[in-house]
């Protein structure tokens, strides 16, 4: 089966599945997605949340794990990455259910008031409420800048490394100059099932942006032949055939321009935010951001919420800070949703309510 | 409040905030690039890509810098100055500018 059938297939797979029901639809698990599903759980509300990347932690895991943050109230200081772990800490007696590494392609209001939402991978939910804690955007691989290069895509050209064994036995390229390019170059040069026919890492300087170690093993198989390293910038390609894909045209810092053959091309550039069909689903935007009020972070559609960097009012700071307010306050929007028979809803205490005791799993101090 | 594209970029642009930027507000002219205020969203994305610094915070340029706010903003609504969404090879002579200072006379606009 061919990548677009299997795709197909999958996507058939999917359609027959019913859509997953849920009383919220988290999108974004940076801190603030992360938080919200915190606050729903003290609202007595399960959530499920969806994320681009592979795993938690949006922009902080992405542009900044080990730089450190100073503004988190009690927190005098934490990496993007500690923040993160303590954040998976804080929510795991509310057993949220995460669906990483796919995005939201479609957010529509069904008769029946809930919202149909459907990722790029064909997983589709039927939300009462919706928040979005979609930062700048999703995070998406960086694409080759390459006209007609896009038709080669899931057949010989890939953005990631699904399937180690699609690339075993053949010539390949991987174009990048970080760890993940260094990683997988390494991976499929070395003695093993996956290992390539010959194995060349492109990338656009000369200098390579990789673990020390990493760096030492490259140039030492650079040396034994058994793979190399080549500076230069893809500018074209050569076909081979009906639509499959021969050589890449390599314009190396000599200005000189030679055609590199191969069977399959590995791009690894990293991922960039983009902020993509947010702007599609009906919702009143700002300047490219989701406006909202300040009640509840409700945006113009009731039962769509937005927190975090993702949203704009008179007044907006964009700092995680802020975005642990907005999800508090969006939770206590989203249950007099859910439990519409509730009227008001309470307000309790952590330290005191018996009733959060139990959601967070912990004992009820006995009274002095 | 807007990010800000300052000096360091004239007779260089490298191109690398391009590829970063999620709402696509940069705009480009003969020999520089500038963020058209009235798009960016303020996320800060694109500081760390600029391989010479050239991107501020509009409250954090630097005082000999604060000319560029509106050499953004005129350059952004300049109708010759097209939208850039994709990263390009930097001017050639790039690696030669690239530390240079004073280079305000050298824009092109």
């Amino acid at each position: 089966m061919s990548q677009e059938q299997r795709e197909a297939a999958t996507l058939a797979a999917g359609a027959h599945e019913a859509p997953i029901q849920t009383d919220a639809l988290i999108i974004g698990a940076g801190p603030v997605g992360l938080f919200q599903v915190f606050q729903l759980g003290l609202q007595e509300i399960q959530a499920h949340v969806i994320d681009s990347l592979p795993h938690a932690g949006g922009q902080c895991a992405e542009l900044y794990p080990d730089k450190p943050i100073y503004d988190i109230p009690a927190l005098p200081l934490c990496t993007g990455r500690e923040l993160v772990e303590r954040l998976l800490q804080q929510i795991r007696p509310f057993g949220a259910q995460f669906h990483f590494g796919q995005h939201v392609s479609t957010l529509r209001r069904e008769t029946d008031g809930r919202f149909f939402v459907e990722t790029d991978k064909g997983k589709r939910f039927l939300a009462t409420t919706v928040f979005i804690a979609g930062g700048v955007g999703a995070f998406l691989p960086r694409t080759l800048k390459v006209d007609g290069m896009a038709q080669f895509e899931g057949s010989q050209l890939f953005y990631g490394v699904d399937d180690a064994a699609r690339f075993a036995g053949k010539h390949l390229v991987i174009v990048g100059g970080e760890d993940a390019a260094v990683d997988w170059a390494l991976k499929f040069a070395s003695e093993g099932p996956q290992r390539a026919a010959s194995v060349t890492l492109l990338h656009r300087r000369d200098a390579l942006q990789a673990a020390p170690e990493s760096l030492a093993r490259l140039r030492a198989l650079c040396e034994a032949g058994q793979m190399q390293f080549m500076v230069g910038q893809i500018t074209g390609y050569e076909a081979s055939g009906e639509a499959r894909l021969g050589g890449i045209k390599v314009t190396g810092i000599d200005a000189v321009t030679r055609v590199l053959p191969l069977d399959a091309l590995l791009v690894l550039l990293g991922l960039s935010p983009k902020l993509g069909p947010v702007a599609d689903w009906g919702l009143a935007l700002e300047r490219k951001q989701l406006v909202v009020n300040t009640e509840a972070f409700s945006t113009n559609v009731p039962g769509i919420f937005a927190v975090g960097d993702i949203n704009t009012y008179p007044g907006k700071k964009k700092l995680i800070l802020s975005g642990f307010h907005e999800c508090t306050l969006a939770a206590f929007g989203a249950a007099a949703i859910v439990y519409p028979e509730l009227g008001k809803v309470p307000l309790q205490y952590t330290t005191t309510s018996p009733r959060l005791h139990k959601l967070l799993g912990v004992q009820t101090p006995a009274a002095e | 409040m807007t990010h800000v594209v300052s000096e360091s970029c004239i007779r260089c642009k490298y191109t690398d905030c391009v590829d970063v930027c999620p709402v696509d507000c940069f705009r480009e002219g003969p020999n520089m690039l500038v963020i058209d205020p009235d798009e960016c969203i303020d996320c800060a994305v694109c500081i760390p890509e600029c391989p010479v610094n050239a991107i501020y915070a509009e409250e954090d340029l630097p005082a000999d810098q604060l000319a560029f706010i509106k050499i953004n903003a005129d350059l952004a609504r300049d109708p010759s100055w097209k939208s850039i969404t994709k990263r390009k090879p930097a001017l050639p002579d790039a690696e030669e500018w690239k530390d240079k200072t004073g280079k305000v006379s050298e824009l092109v606009r």
